[in-house]
């Protein structure tokens, strides 16, 4: 086993070096990470404090809520856990590139597989391990368990991990076992993408906000039996949510023996049918996936969509740009997927339009519906820059290695930016419209609101695209394994913050002219002339903003990308 | 007349001085061979005349124009084939030359098409064309990138190591193409730290080492240069060595 540690020792040595050798740069990238995380970490932890302070006082029904919550975290992030280690297994078993070298020097396959499982389960884990402390600390902090609890939280947390590790690293190696690694990880991202939005869907449609409402169930018996956690006797996360709760609740006689018996025999029975399964069938996956395959390029419906995206731009620099970024768009499996997602996001922005309950407000009807939908406009100017996020930022990083192609050519560096950008502008307005007019439709606004919202949607649609493609080219990552990494990185975070901002200035803005138009409305008078400078001021303000917005990122983008080598 | 000349040129990487102030002048319708050991700062001179690598000093004439100055038209009229042939992988491989058509503007001055499949026959890749370049071998890559190279015809083609991940057969179609289009009046620059290669195709050659030019010559001018008989292989050996010590001596006196 001692090839072993030299495997692991490996990718400790990157890390180290990678932060030894970090660019001048990258100190304040991760000082900025590290805030925006502690940020999210506090907030996570105030406000689950405050959902479980308000169960605690709450006679009855508290104890089975929290109980039913601390079900649902743990449940939750084993899924998620599960899903993670397969995606992460089958690049980390079969898709890396130093595998090759790993297969080829002595260590044992035992050994490769060992040091690619705990990379796997490292690699998985730690994120959902950030996400999950706030929650479990604020069940600490709110019911003061015994020291016993946080005992356990560590160890019977991690033999949770490992179980959705080994559970996940499973399903990898039958999968490629049967299908090429490439493939199986084309399905599992379908697979992925179709689990989300039938859950997202799920529980939307399933209303939760009902919950907080108890009025509108019959019985209290009802509402508890809603509350059942769709937990089963034979799951992990009922075992570890068991001994965590008889802490939480100090049953501290009961016996926890059996649950933590359970999960440790689990996990390490798990690891040990892996490796032995890995003795039988990893080797020849892997081998299988070395193999090159003919992939034949799809024909006939991408053709005719190129042909129509690209009628507009014509056949010159731009157009051929246009035309490579659709097809490759609609040959990778991880990109055109998430249209779907996006499919399902605007559907259940639509469907919670049609359910507010605004009839029931003691405000005025037509006030609260046109304040609904001036708020709206910066809702849906925050849909669109997550839409952005993943689709738009990414559009200069997408060209990869293949970054030197652009270079080498005689298409300028403005040119090139300039066509992303026409790209993603018309399909970024008609989404923007489709969302603004169709969510006015169903608050039935007044005119002025209905032309207001889709006049700003109209413009903020050119802040927000430019943001993108000019933070894009000032924050690219053109060497990254799968594109949706590059939105989850330093710059994406930099570009939700500032589009988020830009939206925030410009409602600012735009707030104070509602208000005068609102008042006089309803007062039946008109507007004075000082009232009207400062309509005029406001509405030369947001002019100024998005022009400006429109301008400085392309401009900077075009420079950073000049410099780029 | 020179094609292209170099004034000067450096490369600075944090402190490291990766090409170190060189000069050079090629002559119109040669082979040119550009040689020098691993890590001599061959391919960050070739990245800084395709345009790619920005010089930190010193300047890049093609065709009498400045590159700094005139970037697109000199990248109009040059071809550049990288070492690694990095390639957008869910194109096939016609769609990828249709692709760097369109960005050099072909569609109107020539048919287009035509151009695409004698550059396809010629380099053998006819039969794949309709494949997803990921499924190409590296060899089969490279042959697409120098297919692209020479899609708009250019003056000057600039060539990265030209013969890594190439058969024999792909190797010596590559040599014969270098030639003919030097025949034609175009000029090949070509990296290579293969000696066999510069001795068979180039007309004249530099030798780059530790940054710097330190011979330039027909490969005959430098074997008398170096004072020795045989191939080229010797008079490198000599040069670089001689250079090698030279280095190591200043070195050590600073």
């Amino acid at each position: 086993m001692k090839n072993l540690f030299l495997l692991l020792s490996v990718r400790i040595l990157a890390v180290k070096n990678g932060i030894s050798s970090a660019e001048p740069g990258a100190r304040k990238k991760a000082i900025v990470m590290i805030a925006v995380g502690l940020g999210f970490w506090t907030l996570m932890f105030v406000l689950s404090s405050r959902v479980l302070s308000y169960f605690r006082s709450t006679e009855i029904i508290g104890d089975i809520l929290a109980n039913y919550l601390l079900s649902m975290v743990f449940l939750t992030f084993f899924g998620l856990l599960i899903f993670s280690n397969i995606i992460t297994s089958l690049s980390n078993l079969y898709l890396s590139n130093d595998l090759e070298l790993c297969h080829s020097s002595p260590a044992s396959l035992e050994e490769v597989f060992i040091s690619r499982v705990i990379f796997t389960l490292f690699d998985s884990s730690w994120m959902v391990v950030i996400f999950g402390l706030p929650v479990m600390m604020a069940y600490g902090w709110v019911f003061k368990p015994g020291p016993l609890f946080y005992f356990d939280l560590f160890h019977l947390g991690l033999a949770l991990a490992i179980i959705a590790s080994a559970a996940g690293i499973f399903v990898t190696v039958v999968m490629v076992s049967i299908f090429p690694a490439q493939k199986t990880r084309d399905i599992i991202m379908i697979f992925m993408v179709f689990a989300v939005i039938a859950l997202y869907l799920m529980f939307r449609l399933i209303r939760p906000e009902r919950l907080v409402d108890p009025d509108t169930f019959f019985s209290i018996m009802q509402y508890v039996s809603v509350l059942e956690a769709p937990d089963h006797p034979f799951l992990p996360t009922n075992w570890i949510t068991d001994v965590l709760w008889s802490h939480i609740s100090r049953r501290e006689g009961e016996s926890n023996l059996l649950n933590i018996m359970l999960l440790w025999s689990t996990a390490l029975a798990l690891m040990v049918i892996n490796i032995w399964m890995a003795g039988a069938v990893y080797f020849g996956g892997f081998s299988k996936s070395q193999e090159a395959k003919r992939r034949r390029a799809g024909k006939g419906f991408l053709d005719m969509a190129v042909r129509l995206m690209k009628k507009p731009m014509g056949d010159d620099d731009i157009g051929a740009i246009l035309e490579k970024d659709v097809r490759i768009f609609f040959r990778d499996n991880t990109q055109w997927s998430q249209l779907l997602l996006l499919g399902a996001l605007v559907a259940v922005y639509l469907y919670n339009f049609s359910v507010l309950p605004l009839e029931r407000s003691a405000i005025r009807l037509d006030f609260l519906q046109n304040t609904v939908a001036f708020l709206n406009l910066g809702l849906a100017s925050f849909v669109l820059a997550s839409i952005s996020v993943r689709f738009v930022f990414p559009a200069v990083s997408a060209e990869g290695r293949s970054f030197w192609i652009i270079r080498k050519s005689p298409l300028s560096i403005k040119r090139f930016l300039v066509g992303k950008y026409l790209i993603y502008i018309f399909p970024m307005l008609l989404l923007g419209e489709i969302l603004i007019i169709a969510t006015n439709r169903l608050l039935d606004v007044s005119l002025f609101m209905m032309i207001l919202s889709s006049v700003t949607m109209f413009f903020s649609v050119f802040a927000i695209v430019s943001l993108g493609i000019g933070l894009g080219a000032l924050y690219p990552r053109f060497k990254y394994e799968n594109i949706t990494q590059v939105s989850t990185g330093f710059g994406g975070l930099v570009y939700m913050i500032i589009s988020a901002l830009y939206m925030a200035v410009i409602i600012m803005l735009e707030a104070g002219p509602v208000y005068i138009f609102f008042n006089t409305d309803l007062y039946k008078r008109s507007i004075t002339s000082g009232e009207w400078v400062m309509i005029s001021g406001s509405f030369i303000l947001v002019i100024a903003i998005t022009l400006f917005t429109i301008y400085k990122p392309m401009k900077m983008g075009i420079e950073a990308l000049k410099k780029i080598e | 007349m020179n094609i292209i000349e170099l004034i000067n040129l450096t490369k600075r990487y944090k402190g490291l001085r990766a090409v170190d102030s060189i000069s050079l002048k090629v002559r119109e319708g040669i082979v040119f061979g550009f040689l020098g050991p691993n890590g001599a700062g061959k391919t960050t001179t070739l990245r800084m005349m395709a345009g790619i690598l920005q010089p930190s000093e010193g300047k890049i004439i093609i065709n009498n124009m400045d590159l700094k100055e005139n970037p697109e038209e000199i990248k109009r009229i040059t071809g550049f084939i990288p070492d690694r042939p990095f390639i957008y992988e869910k194109l096939t491989g016609i769609e990828f030359l249709r692709f760097i058509g369109g960005l050099y503007g072909l569609k109107r001055v020539m048919d287009l098409e035509k151009r695409i499949m004698e550059l396809l026959e010629i380099f053998e890749l006819d039969h794949w064309c309709d494949e997803l370049v990921e499924s190409y071998s590296h060899g089969m890559k490279q042959r697409l990138v120098m297919c692209s190279a020479l899609l708009h015809d250019p003056k000057v083609l600039i060539v990265d190591e030209p013969m890594v991940g190439l058969d024999p057969r792909g190797a010596r179609l590559v040599k014969d193409i270098f030639r003919n289009e030097a025949k034609k009046g175009k000029t090949v620059f070509v990296s290579t730290h293969s000696l066999d290669i510069a001795q068979e195709i180039c007309d004249e050659v530099a030798i780059i080492q530790s940054g710097r030019i330190i011979a330039t010559g027909s490969p005959d001018e430098l074997k008398r240069k170096a004072g020795v008989d045989g191939n080229l292989e010797n008079v490198f050996l000599k040069l670089t060595e001689g250079s090698m010590l030279a280095h190591e001596k200043s070195l050590s006196a600073s």
